[in-house]
């Protein structure tokens, strides 16, 4: 930092990741085979030989409305029992029509930042959606994320006490990545093909889902 | 050797004529039995004949051994027995000036070793745990640097204590402890003891991380490798085997006068900053604040 | 990190802009000071449309010392002010938000120059420009090690009147001595910031103030634009 030449002060602001390509996979399996699925992932991921990472997250989703256009959705992810990680604000994209592909391709910027993002949000014209509690199990190999987590409702006026959506959870192998990068997608596949039959992730289709905006 | 054993048999003859004499005496002394017959005095008499003849008869056994008897030309060996023959009377010997003498070497001795302990005690760069001089009075000492835990937990928990500082005490490494100490806002140290002797210390800033396991990398600012390099000094000056937990003690009080490290101007020059660095230097008495340039003027 | 002054440098009369940095160059190289390479810092300001209600701002800087970082601070309008740091990510997210909020292009602010080091301070002269015109210095000064104003002012102090030749005031500077802060109870108090810990934060706030005080300047400082070198397109329009 201390040789920093003009050009590089120039370019810090160009230098922003490209890393804006969200390739997404999910499938759910239900609680009583949860536990196959783990062992089965432990194989296969990086982290072999330690317990897998756990994870315990408040997530808010929260969209802005815009004239003629789609609602701006945003995401604010907080890890629930610690005070000291930053807040993650995310934008999702509306997921690509091509059918061609294999997995189900969206926009997406993951920022991490400070604690004040929500009153920054509510402030800025944003409007809380819906929030829940993720909590669960977090796998990598390479590039690829696999997240197995279970769901829970907020209660109002109960945060500590909350309840599950269903009894499953949610699987989710998900990249991201810069933009045309294709490869990936089969990769994914190839993946997801492994971990056959325990759970079958598949790319979901939003609009055939219905009510979601 | 041959002379040896002729002197045995001579003093052999000598024994057995002492013991003739002897016995002759001792019949002449019995007398002759309760009735004064003839035949009683007859008989006496004829014993008393024959011991006195067995006497000249080894007398003269005895002249002809010592005639055979040479003057042997070396002095044999009588060991502490020849000191029998010694003269005892004071005057006679040249004791007196000896015994002057020797008196005179060990006061010296005395004193010199005196002055030795003197001055290896102000010689603070000595660390050796190991001490010559063992008098009465310095067994503690050998007890005090090796204390069980509880000892340097209760000296920073209840004895050291300094208002704006907090004081950590961790035992990662067995017994011996790392004591962290953030003092005010302004920085962080860890103190590194062996026993109750400190043995290191790390300077670092208030926004620095300091971790057990990283004890020894320098603060990313000058002006904390400065006050590292002053504390050091600070712990050979305060250094004291013989009362350890005083040292660190004082070094503790001496190491809070940093709380007002960017707080207060050089007692000489009367500038904040010079060469860009505050006063880093605290007297070890006063406390007063000095640059380092500034302190030896 | 460690505590910030940010201060405005009154350019002595007869002096241009270009001259100024010069002279303050080479009283800091006399005073012992090395360079050390250059900083920016810009400031680009979002004002919502109309229709959604009252105008609000989101002032977006960056900080060359913090090269992934975005600051943005949200003016509500209400005089409350938000503020966020976050990835400089956050910069693509502004964009996806054009509809709602737009970029005030013609206040872009910056402030740039040169960097120096002596012992533990950093010192940086900065010509500030907005639309490539001149609109005057400002100097930061950190010193490092510390992280509350209160204990090394007088340190900050020294220095600055050590290049700049100049008194400076022994009061704290009005960013630290007077800040509103909403309370527990919702109500807005002034308190005083001095005792604090130091955050990057309270850099780009001084910042802020000091580019809002120079946008609110429609005439040029006292030098023209057309004898300073610090303006090279002058022919462009002055907001």
């Amino acid at each position: 930092m201390n040789s920093m030449s003009m050009a590089q002060v120039a370019s810090s602001k160009e230098s922003v990741s490209q890393a804006n390509q969200e390739y997404l996979l999910q499938g759910s399996i239900i609680a009583s085979a949860v536990e196959h699925l783990i062992h089965r992932l432990r194989g296969l991921c990086d982290n072999v030989e330690n317990v897998p990472e756990t994870f315990h997250d408040l997530e808010v989703c929260m969209s802005m409305r815009q004239p003629n256009q789609v609602p701006l959705q945003v995401r604010v992810r907080r890890a629930l029992g610690t005070r000291d990680l930053p807040f993650q604000l995310r934008y999702i994209g509306q997921p690509e029509l091509d059918r061609s592909r294999p997995t189900l391709v969206r926009s997406s910027i993951d920022v991490g930042c400070t604690s004040t993002v929500l009153e920054f949000l509510t402030e800025l014209g944003c409007r809380v959606d819906f929030e829940y509690v993720s909590q669960g199990f977090l796998f990598r190999k390479g590039r690829m994320k696999i997240t197995v987590a279970k769901i829970f409702k907020i209660i109002p006026g109960k945060q500590n006490d909350s309840e599950p959506v269903c009894n499953s959870y949610l699987v989710e192998l998900s990249v991201l990545a810069p933009n045309g990068q294709d490869a990936i997608g089969d990769e994914m596949r190839i993946f997801a093909e492994q971990l056959k039959p325990l759970v079958h992730l598949e790319k979901i289709d939003y609009k055939r889902l219905g009510n979601i905006p | 050797m041959a002379n040896m054993e002729k002197l045995n048999a001579t003093l052999n003859a000598v024994k057995s004529l002492r013991s003739s004499v002897r016995q002759c005496f001792e019949q002449l002394a019995d007398g002759t039995a309760a009735e004064q017959t003839e035949d009683n005095r007859t008989k006496f008499l004829v014993e008393f004949q024959e011991n006195y003849s067995h006497i000249n008869q080894q007398l003269r056994e005895v002249e002809t051994l010592i005639n055979g008897l040479q003057p042997s030309l070396v002095s044999s060996y009588l060991g502490n027995t020849t000191y029998l023959a010694q003269e005892i009377t004071q005057d006679r010997q040249a004791m007196y000036s000896q015994l002057v003498n020797s008196y005179k070497w060990i006061d010296k001795v005395h004193e010199h070793s005196l002055l030795a302990f003197n001055n290896l005690n102000l010689n603070n760069l000595r660390r050796s745990y190991t001490y010559c001089s063992q008098k009465r009075g310095r067994v503690q000492y050998t007890s005090c640097n090796n204390p069980d835990p509880e000892f340097i937990d209760n000296l920073f928990y209840n004895d050291i204590s300094h208002t704006n500082t907090i004081y950590e005490v961790c035992r990662q490494f067995s017994s011996n402890a790392v004591v962290f100490a953030t003092i005010s806002h302004v920085l962080k140290a860890a103190i590194i003891c062996k026993g109750v002797l400190i043995e290191w210390v790390t300077v670092k800033g208030y926004d620095e991380p300091m971790e057990i396991d990283d004890l020894w990398t320098e603060s990313r600012y000058e002006v904390f490798r400065k006050v590292q390099e002053h504390t050091h000094s600070a712990m050979l000056h305060f250094f004291s085997p013989t009362q350890p937990e005083l040292a660190v003690k004082s070094f503790m009080t001496w190491l809070n006068s940093y709380s007002k490290l960017f707080l207060e101007p050089c007692k000489r020059c009367g500038k904040y900053v010079s060469n860009g660095l505050p006063p880093t230097w605290r007297d070890l008495r006063t406390l007063e604040p000095f640059h380092e340039e500034c302190k030896n003027c | 990190m460690g505590v910030t002054v940010l201060q405005p440098y009154q350019i002595p009369e007869g002096k241009t802009g270009a001259q100024a940095i010069d002279f303050l160059t080479k009283r800091l190289l006399a005073l012992g000071a090395v360079h050390t390479g250059q900083f920016l810092v810009d400031c680009e300001t979002y004002i919502s449309a109309p229709q959604h209600g009252p105008s609000k701002a989101v002032h977006v800087l960056h900080d060359s010392e913090y090269p992934v970082t975005t600051f943005s601070i949200l003016d509500t309008g209400t005089g409350k002010q938000i503020p966020l740091v976050a990835d400089n990510l956050f910069d693509l997210l502004m964009l996806k938000m054009t509809s709602v909020y737009t970029s005030k292009k013609q206040t872009k602010i910056e402030s740039k120059g040169a960097r120096f080091e002596y012992g533990d301070f950093l010192i940086k002269l900065g010509s500030v420009t907005m639309m490539e015109n001149f609109k005057g210095i400002l100097i930061e000064i950190e010193y490092r090690p510390c992280v509350v104003l209160f204990y090394c002012w007088e340190m900050i102090r020294e220095v600055l009147q050590s290049f700049l030749g100049v008194t400076v005031a022994k009061e704290y500077p009005g960013y630290f001595t007077s800040q509103p802060v909403v309370n527990a109870m919702g109500q807005q108090q002034l308190h005083a910031k001095q005792h604090d810990i130091y955050e990057p934060i309270d850099t780009i706030n001084q910042y802020l103030e000091h580019f809002t005080n120079y946008r609110k300047q429609n005439i040029m400082p006292q030098v023209s634009s057309q004898s300073s070198n610090m303006s090279m397109n002058t022919g462009m329009r002055v907001s």
